[in-house]
This record gives C-alpha cells, structure tokens and sequence, in this order.
C-alpha cells in the first residue's frame, strides 16, 4: 500500500463538499463565509495533487496556480468581512435571510 | 507506507475538523476548526513535496485571513444572536443535492486511472520563485499576474475601507449620529 493520488483527489472532494454544504445550507453568514474558504483550500489540494501526476516542467503550473488562488482568496475574504460589517450595522443580524432586502 | 499513514493521519483530522466547521454552533468555534483544517491541508502539501505552498498555506491562510475572520466575529459580538437557527426546512435538500452531485464525481474519479510521476518537480522555494519571476520573452509570464495580483490586493483594501468606514447611507443612521454628536 502507497500513497495513490487518487486519494488526495477523494480527499479534496470530500472537503469540498463539505465546504459547499456548508456555504449553501447553514444560515449564519460567518458560516458562509467559511464554507467558500474550505472549499477554496480543496480546489488548491487538488490542484497540487494532479499537478503531483505530471513530469517534470508540466507539473510547475500546478504549483504556482495555487499561490494565486491563495491571494484572491484574501482579497475576498477582506471584501466580504467588509460587506458582513456594513450589513450588520444596518441589520443588527447575523442570518442571512434577513439580508434579502437589500434595496437602497 | 509511512506517507500513507502520514496522509491518513492528516486526512481524519482535516476531515473531522471541517465536519466541525459544519455541525458547530458558535462561529468562533467554526473558526478554530477551520484553521485546524488549513494546517493539517498544509501538512498533506508538506507530504506531496510543495513545501513552499505549504508555508504559505500556514501563514496567509491560517495566518492573516483566519485572523481576520476570528476578529471580526469577535467585534460583531454573534454570540448574543442565538436566534438564528442553524438549518431551515431547504437545507436537507440542499444537502441531499451536493451530496448526490459528490457522489457522481466521485465515481468519475475512481473511474480514472492516475499515478504519480517520478520526474515531477518539488516544490521548493528555488522552482517557485524561478518560474514566478521569469521574464524571460517566452517564458510562462506569472510575473505579469503577479502585478496584477498586487493591484488587486491594493484595490480590495481600498475597497475594504472605505465600505467599513462610510456611515450606512440611509437618513436615519445620519439623523442618528448628529444626535449622537
């Protein structure tokens, strides 16, 4: 028994379900917040396990995709942890259900 | 063998702590599960030979943005909200859904044959940092989205402060803080 990478692969679907249940399915927007980060972290252990499948100077594009990805996934988490304040000062509420109405 | 059991040792705990981050009821909970995920995701990185990855998992990931959410619950104060329920009647659909549509992947995956190579590249600081900064004519141009990237890091905290700053734009929250000054 090795090390397959098919199960990185297995693993990385595994938590990206579970970040997409939890993004879609829990009411509290920090929740939803945290379901996209997981599931972003499964795209980048996906990324790195193919690019683990390719030969030499194929596989560096996987390893370096990643590190973009992480940095978007700053900028987003910056903007949204913005929007979350600025609704939560208007609506005194952390369930996004109330953040329906969002007109003017 | 020992990475195997490396990786399953790393892979129950990113997997229990991400079941965590779904069934727990405080969000400062979900939180330190989430980075207790990232930092076993970063060991698993360590496992496949990107270490660089890895460390940079470690330090943006559970680092600065972990942070930043972990901060921002504490000053909106989401304890006091025990109102909002955790799940709604759609949520079991939801989830039957994405399950379903995982379980399909999934069979896909297993259907496709996959091994790894053994003149892959490790990725180590000197590869990161010697394709990343090519600027060479025909050389792969990250370095072109590296720029970009600083732009957008710079417009989003620009972006970031000012939503976080303004005053909500309607009357009353105006009216409000005149009275208040």
């Amino acid at each position: 028994m090795e090390l397959q990478p098919i199960y990185i692969q297995i693993l990385a679907l595994v938590l990206f379900t579970i970040g997409l249940i939890t993004a879609l399915a829990r009411r509290n927007v920090f929740f939803v917040l945290m379901g996209v980060e997981l599931a972003l972290n499964a795209v980048n252990l996906s990324f790195v396990g193919f690019a683990k499948t390719l030969p030499a100077d194929l596989s560096v594009a996987g390893q370096i995709v990643p590190l973009f990805s992480i940095a978007v996934a700053a900028a987003e988490a910056c903007v949204g942890l913005a929007l979350v304040i600025l609704i939560f000062r208007n609506r005194e509420s952390v369930d996004s259900d109330n953040y329906s109405n969002m007109k003017g | 063998m020992l990475a195997l059991i490396y990786f399953i040792i790393l892979a129950v705990v990113a997997v229990g702590a991400a079941l965590c981050v779904f069934l727990s009821k405080h969000p400062l909970y979900g939180g330190l599960s989430l980075v207790l995920t990232m930092l076993s995701l970063a060991g698993i990185y360590g496992l496949l030979g990107s270490p660089f990855i890895g460390v940079v998992q470690i330090m943006v990931y559970a680092g600065a943005i972990m942070m930043l959410l972990v901060f921002v619950i504490s000053v909106l104060n989401a304890a006091k909200d025990n109102k909002t329920p955790m799940f709604d009647g759609v949520s079991i659909f939801v989830i039957l859904g994405v399950l379903a549509l995982a379980g399909l992947v999934g069979f896909a995956l297993v259907l496709s044959p996959m091994g790894f190579d053994v003149t892959t590249l490790r990725g180590s600081v000197e590869m990161t940092s010697s394709n990343l900064f090519n600027t060479a004519q025909n050389g792969p141009g990250y370095f072109v989205l590296f720029e970009v990237l600083g732009l957008l890091l710079l417009s989003s905290m620009g972006a970031a402060v000012l939503m976080a700053k303004k005053r909500l734009g309607t009357d009353e929250a105006c009216v409000e803080e005149k009275e208040e000054k």
